[in-house]
């Protein structure tokens, strides 16, 4: 099969799939207890109907459904219920860039430092370095991000006046947040890579480049890599479109106007379209992005087919 | 100042809000004299952070940092301060407005920080003093009531404007007090102005026809105000957000987006330049305004931070000049309370909890006054909240003008035991587990813990907490389906009535099942009676009632805990904690003393040039 | 499987092939462990935080984590409080050890699920390939893609909130990273020649899967799933918040860690402990991990043989 049709192929599947995640979404949100127009003080039953009118609410529920997918496949969800003013798609237009650069960043970092770090410490398996590496990275991941962030803050915001504790607002501001965000990317990528390059580093083929006199710096960047990082591209897809819809503690920490907070808080706000428009969002872009790591696949290692 | 949102927190603590629920979630941490705690911390906390730096290198950290070095402190002999003390170079108050608004559309706004942009961009007939609260003129620069105390005749102001040159006329209000009223706009608030002739019967689509309302416009200066009967505090209830008027060609035009910064017409002292979710509002002065020579500020910026701890950090970073009460964490009163930046004062809530008396044990009168009694308020309020609230007994705060509040429930261990008792359950033995239901919060969680040992401790009743998240927590509560619930309430105006009238019979915000025929027919009395001293006598009836058998356990008594920098002038505690900020400024030379009688907002004349 | 197999032609056919003595796997993985003094260090130290965990209530001595003195309030270690006490007065050492119970439990449920299912799951569709592939992967996106805060509010309105159902809300997404990157390595390791081999001497697809391709796989299948469990042990916190998970007074090291951060510099021993134990944890399984993989590492184990 050519690339082109495997791509083809591959995009054309995404579409009953997003059918299958908006339906089982749709009833998801709607089967949860309350609604969005509850509130702690009570709403004048007239007011109350007026609401449900006003947004379709009071129709039964498969006419709701049919008029759903009539609008999503038209990629226009209406207004947000607890947001008057704002379509769910100028929300997430708004938001997504911020939380894209934030999470672009850390993805970066993440990749620059954590692959290196792994690649290294597989190389000197069992050396100080490995050991140095590993510890580090188990350290990093057994901080979770709620705690460091707060203690970044603490130390180099209001310890030392270096970085504005939160607010995206200049450049500085980025630094914190991004730092929060990716040391638990950069751990799971360093141990990731050590693992994958320590299972390559042993096979047949890097024996022979090996045998035939290549230099060690050579075998390992040019031959083992390419398979080494395997485990690194199968987790890197759900990784980046989850760091790239950004990540609702950092962004209330940092209080990041990204799309991360807006998941979480309109699950609970009940806010039906804004939630849809987001899990229909995230789950196209996830998808494209487990595409891209397939295709992947295939381009850094020549035995794997297109299937 | 009600509302879901900001309402019931002047700490963050209680979580009625869906606010609180965004705040539990994110997980602040905070300065504190701690450097030295913080090498405390775990040892893989310090590698890290030790890596960390070094990852900081590559983004340059040094060279792009901006230095803002923070003067802790003022003189050596004057009062404290806390963190960063520099006015800022340009005159602009910056100020954490709170959870993200969700609409500032004055007619249908319910949270606190709805209201608090709604009154920032919009002026009312009258407007607050701000110190006391109290009607000073607005866009009407006089009124008169008729002797009956029926009829309100507001003048307002000659050559008053909306921002983009329409005149303000007596029109605009009374379509914009027909549309808080009509049933398609849905607004939550549109009982502010029930007393008003037919306004009940119109809202609730019984009238069709708005000229029998009594609201009319008979020229463009004149707003004449029919009201049902005489209402003692209505300028107040006209004071509220909900009744200030909104531009009707915009609205038409617009639909629900005339509120975005393109589009948006004022008539305050301030317009809207800038607004992004989740970040912030800024607002421009307006120079049409009537009364701009005395608006001293150019641009306030509202930041929407609903993370407490941030909120601190950025406060004593001086990054916000103004901290308003409940955005930031309890646990920090004690170790901010001695700063002079620290306001605390009464704050017109009280925080519950409510028994649904639908099955037994809890319909059992006896049980819930055991209950009642055994609830240690001193320690909740003293010790586990650290003085932050007040210990509190009664269902009507505090500080209404008149009313006499009736003793409070005190904890009595002893005469628990004996209610118990008499309720057939001796020591407790027997008596069937039940919940009590928080919505998640930290603060909401300490306090189910505390009082779950209390029961357990004092009536050897076993008791299980059941959290839950905002949106099932209002169905289990609206729906009934729960034992005793975590609640709070915040009054709308200064008057009992606005916290009695939720245990009427079948009362949507009663939710509790609970219903006394006496306790209506006192409601009921009270609401006729014109006399003010037996008025308040059948309200304070009404409540001991409430007290004594009814289906809430009053806990504590909410407070406003604010910070405000030494150079912000003209921000007082308010006991309904609505801050005017139309007169508000940046005193660059706060150091040289407090600031001149002068200039002191409440007392400046309106002047007319 | 043993030697005794049911000596079906394919079977005996790929064991000979893979090893030559096959009945001596898992007893040559023991041996092996048992020489790797970190695994075994680990083993222990994870054994006794177990235990001490699942009999804290009976350990002499301890005190009542749910004793509280609202008086005392958060006061940090001390003789009378190993670990200080919490802004209820209660004492955190009590609450770290009992916390240990639920938290342990949920690491090692999510270790199993994403171990069994994620693993199978991945091998399948990465052996299997072409619709079946297409398919059971599309699941996982499915999967997802959900909002994972809906599934747990309606487990908790369908279903009385139990320990089980606190494994259910792990269980259905905990494995879907995990299956991404086996899937990942099959897709790799299946072209190799030695799988080309069992298949042409007739080996079952299964006996390819699980006794071929899947060992292969087990660098990468390990490391991760030690990450994962400090990860599900913090989210067991997130589920707390949305009342599955531990009911206060009870406390997990999830919920502990959580509710420390945010006190963290006003208490921040409230923090330290929980986050120890729970790194210690981690580092534990991390070691056991390394070296089961070392043990069951078939290079090495061809090397030795």
């Amino acid at each position: 099969m050519s690339l082109a049709a495997f791509i083809l192929r591959r995009v054309l599947i995404i579409i009953p799939t997003l059918w299958v995640i908006a339906t089982l979404t749709f009833f998801l949100v709607h089967a949860a207890p309350g609604g969005p127009f509850q509130a702690e003080r009570d709403i004048p039953a007239a007011a109350k109907e007026q609401l449900l009118k006003k947004y379709g609410l009071d129709q039964p529920l498969h006419r709701q459904y049919a008029h759903f997918l009539a609008n999503a496949a038209r990629l226009d969800f209406g207004p947000s219920y607890k947001f008057p003013q704002r379509q769910v798609r100028e929300i997430i237009f708004e938001a997504f860039p911020v939380s894209a650069e934030l999470g672009g960043w850390a993805l970066l970092l993440s990749l620059m430092l954590g692959v290196p770090i792994g690649v290294i410490a597989a190389v000197k398996q069992n050396s100080r370095v490995d050991y140095g590496a590993m510890g580090l990275a188990l350290a990093g991941v057994s901080v979770p991000n709620f705690v460091l962030g707060p203690v970044l803050v603490l130390g180099l915001a209001l310890s030392v006046y270096w970085l504005p504790p939160a607010l995206w607002q200049g450049p500085e501001s980025r630094v914190l947040p991004v730092l929060t965000l990716s040391t638990a990317y950069i751990a799971y990528i360093a141990r990731l890579t050590r693992g994958g390059m320590l299972e390559v580093l042993r096979q047949d083929y890097i024996r022979t480049a090996r045998a035939k006199g290549l230099g060690e710096s050579v075998v390992v960047a040019k031959h083992a890599l390419r398979l080494g990082i395997l485990p690194v591209v199968s987790y890197i897809g759900p990784a980046t479109a989850r760091i790239l819809m950004g990540s609702i503690v950092v962004e209330s920490i940092f209080s990041v106007p990204g799309l991360g907070r807006y998941l979480v808080n309109a699950a609970f706000n009940r806010d039906y379209t804004l939630v849809l428009g987001l899990v229909l969002f995230y789950a196209s872009f996830l998808m494209v992005l487990n595409l891209v790591i397939d295709v992947a696949y295939t381009q850094l290692d020549p035995r794997v087919e297109l299937a | 100042m009600t509302a879901p949102r900001g309402q019931l927190e002047p700490l963050g603590k209680p979580c009625s809000t869906r606010t609180c629920n965004r705040r539990s979630l994110r997980r602040g941490l905070l300065y504190c004299a701690a450097v030295k705690r913080l090498a405390l911390l775990t040892r893989p906390i310090l590698r890290l952070r030790a890596c960390v730096c070094l990852l900081a290198g590559v983004f340059i950290l040094g060279s792009c940092a901006p230095a803002k070095q923070a003067a802790v402190g003022a003189s050596a002999t004057g009062p404290r301060w806390f963190g960063d003390t520099s006015p800022p170079t340009d005159n602009t108050l910056r100020f954490n407005l709170g959870a993200e608004p969700e609409t500032y559309d004055p007619n249908i706004a319910v949270g606190q920080p709805d209201g608090r942009v709604a009154r920032i961009l919009f002026e009312g007939l009258t407007r607050e003093d701000p110190r006391t609260l109290e009607p000073l003129p607005g866009q009407a620069y006089r009124w008169e009531l008729s002797p009956d105390g029926r009829t309100y005749t507001f003048h307002l102001r000659p050559g008053i404007q909306w921002s983009d040159g329409h005149p303000v006329t007596a029109q605009d209000f009374r379509w914009s007090w027909l549309r808080l009223l009509k049933p398609e706009t849905a607004a939550r608030y549109a009982s502010f102005i029930y007393p008003v002739v037919n306004a009940e019967a119109y809202n609730k689509g019984e009238i069709k026809d708005e000229d029998q309302v009594g609201l009319e416009a008979p020229d463009d200066s004149t707003f004449i105000v029919r009201l049902a009967a005489p209402v003692p505090y209505f300028l107040y209830l006209c004071q509220f957000y909900s009744c200030l008027p909104v531009p009707r060609w915009t609205i038409e035009k617009y639909g629900n987006r005339w509120t975005l910064p393109a589009n948006i017409v004022t008539n305050g002292a301030f317009t809207l330049a800038y607004w992004r979710q989740n970040n912030r509002f800024e607002f421009a002065r307006r120079p049409s305004y009537w009364d701009a020579a005395s608006v001293k500020l150019d641009r306030l910026i509202g930041y929407t931070i609903d993370d407490l701890n941030t909120s601190f950090n950025l406060y004593k970073a001086g990054v916000i000049d103004w901290c308003p009460s409940g955005y930031f964490p309890s646990q920090f009163i004690p170790y901010v309370r001695d700063y002079a930046d620290f306001r605390h004062g009464d704050y017109q809530g009280v925080y519950f909890y409510s028994i649904c008396v639908k099955k037994p044990p809890l319909s059992n009168v006896w049980v819930r006054r055991a209950l009642k009694l055994a609830v240690d308020r001193d320690a909740i309020a003293n010790d586990l909240l650290k003085r932050s609230r007040r210990p509190w007994g009664g269902f009507a705060p505090s500080g209404y003008p008149g009313y006499d509040n009736p003793p409070g429930i005190v904890f009595d261990p002893v005469k628990a035991r004996e209610c118990l008792a008499r309720a057939g359950y001796p020591g407790g033995k027997g008596f069937p587990k039940f919940s009590i239901l928080i919505n998640t919060s930290e603060d909401n969680r300490r306090i189910a813990e505390a009082v779950q040992a209390m029961w357990k401790r004092e009536l050897g009743i076993p008791v299980e907490i059941l959290n839950q998240e905002w949106g099932s927590y209002l169905q289990a509560t609206s729906a009934l389906q729960y034992d005793v619930a975590r609640r709070s309430w915040i009054g709308d105006y200064l008057d009992p009535t606005t916290f009695l009238g939720c245990y009427l019979t079948g009362d949507g915000n009663n939710r509790t099942g609970w219903g006394d025929p006496r306790y209506d027919a006192l409601l009921r009395g009270a609401a006729r009676e014109l006399d003010p001293a037996r008025r308040f006598a059948m309200l304070r009836e009404a409540e001991t009632i409430l007290l004594d058998d009814g289906p809430v356990i009053p806990v504590y008594h909410y407070s406003t805990n604010e910070l405000v920098k030494p150079y912000v002038r003209g921000i007082y505690q308010t006991p309904l904690d609505i801050h005017p900020l139309t007169r508000v400024w940046i005193d660059r030379d706060w150091q040289k003393g407090p600031a001149p009688v002068a200039t002191a907002p409440s007392t400046r004349p309106t002047e007319i040039r | 499987m043993s030697a005794a197999a049911p000596a079906t032609t394919p079977v005996v056919a790929e064991q000979t092939l893979a090893s030559t003595r096959p009945e001596s796997l898992w007893a040559d993985a023991w041996k092996r462990l048992r020489r790797n003094r970190a695994a075994v260090i680990s083993g222990v130290l994870l054994s006794v935080i177990a235990l001490t965990a699942a009999f804290a209530p009976w350990l002499p001595g301890m005190q009542d984590p749910t004793i509280q003195d609202l008086r005392l309030g958060a006061t940090p270690p001390s003789v009378g409080h190993w670990f200080g006490t919490d802004e209820l007065g209660r004492d955190t050492f009590a609450r770290v050890l009992h916390g240990g119970r639920i938290s342990l439990m949920v690491g090692l449920v999510a270790t199993v699920v994403s171990l069994i299912i994620g693993v199978s799951w991945g091998a399948v569709a990465g052996y299997r390939g072409g619709k079946t592939d297409e398919v059971m992967m599309r699941v996982v996106d499915i999967l997802y893609s959900l909002p994972y805060i809906f599934l747990v509010i309606l487990l908790l309105v369908f279903f009385s909130r139990s320990i089980l159902m606190l494994f259910v809300a792990l269980g259905l997404v905990q494995w879907l990273t995990m299956a991404r990157i086996v899937r990942g390595q099959v897709l790799s390791i299946k072209q190799q020649t030695f799988v080309e081999a069992a298949r042409a001497l007739g080996a079952s697809d299964q006996a390819v899967i699980f006794r071929h391709i899947v060992p292969n796989t087990l660098g990468p299948v390990i490391v991760y799933t030690t990450l994962t469990v400090p990860a599900v042990i913090l989210q067991e916190a997130f589920l707390s918040f949305l009342g599955l998970g531990v009911q206060p007074p009870d406390a997990s090291w999830g919920t502990l860690v959580s509710d420390g951060a945010r006190v963290l510099a006003l208490f921040p021993w409230l923090v330290i402990f929980p986050g120890l134990a729970l790194s210690l944890t981690l580092f534990c399984f991390n070691f056991l991990g390394d070296g089961l993989r070392d043990a069951l590492d078939p290079y090495d184990r061809r090397d030795v043989a």
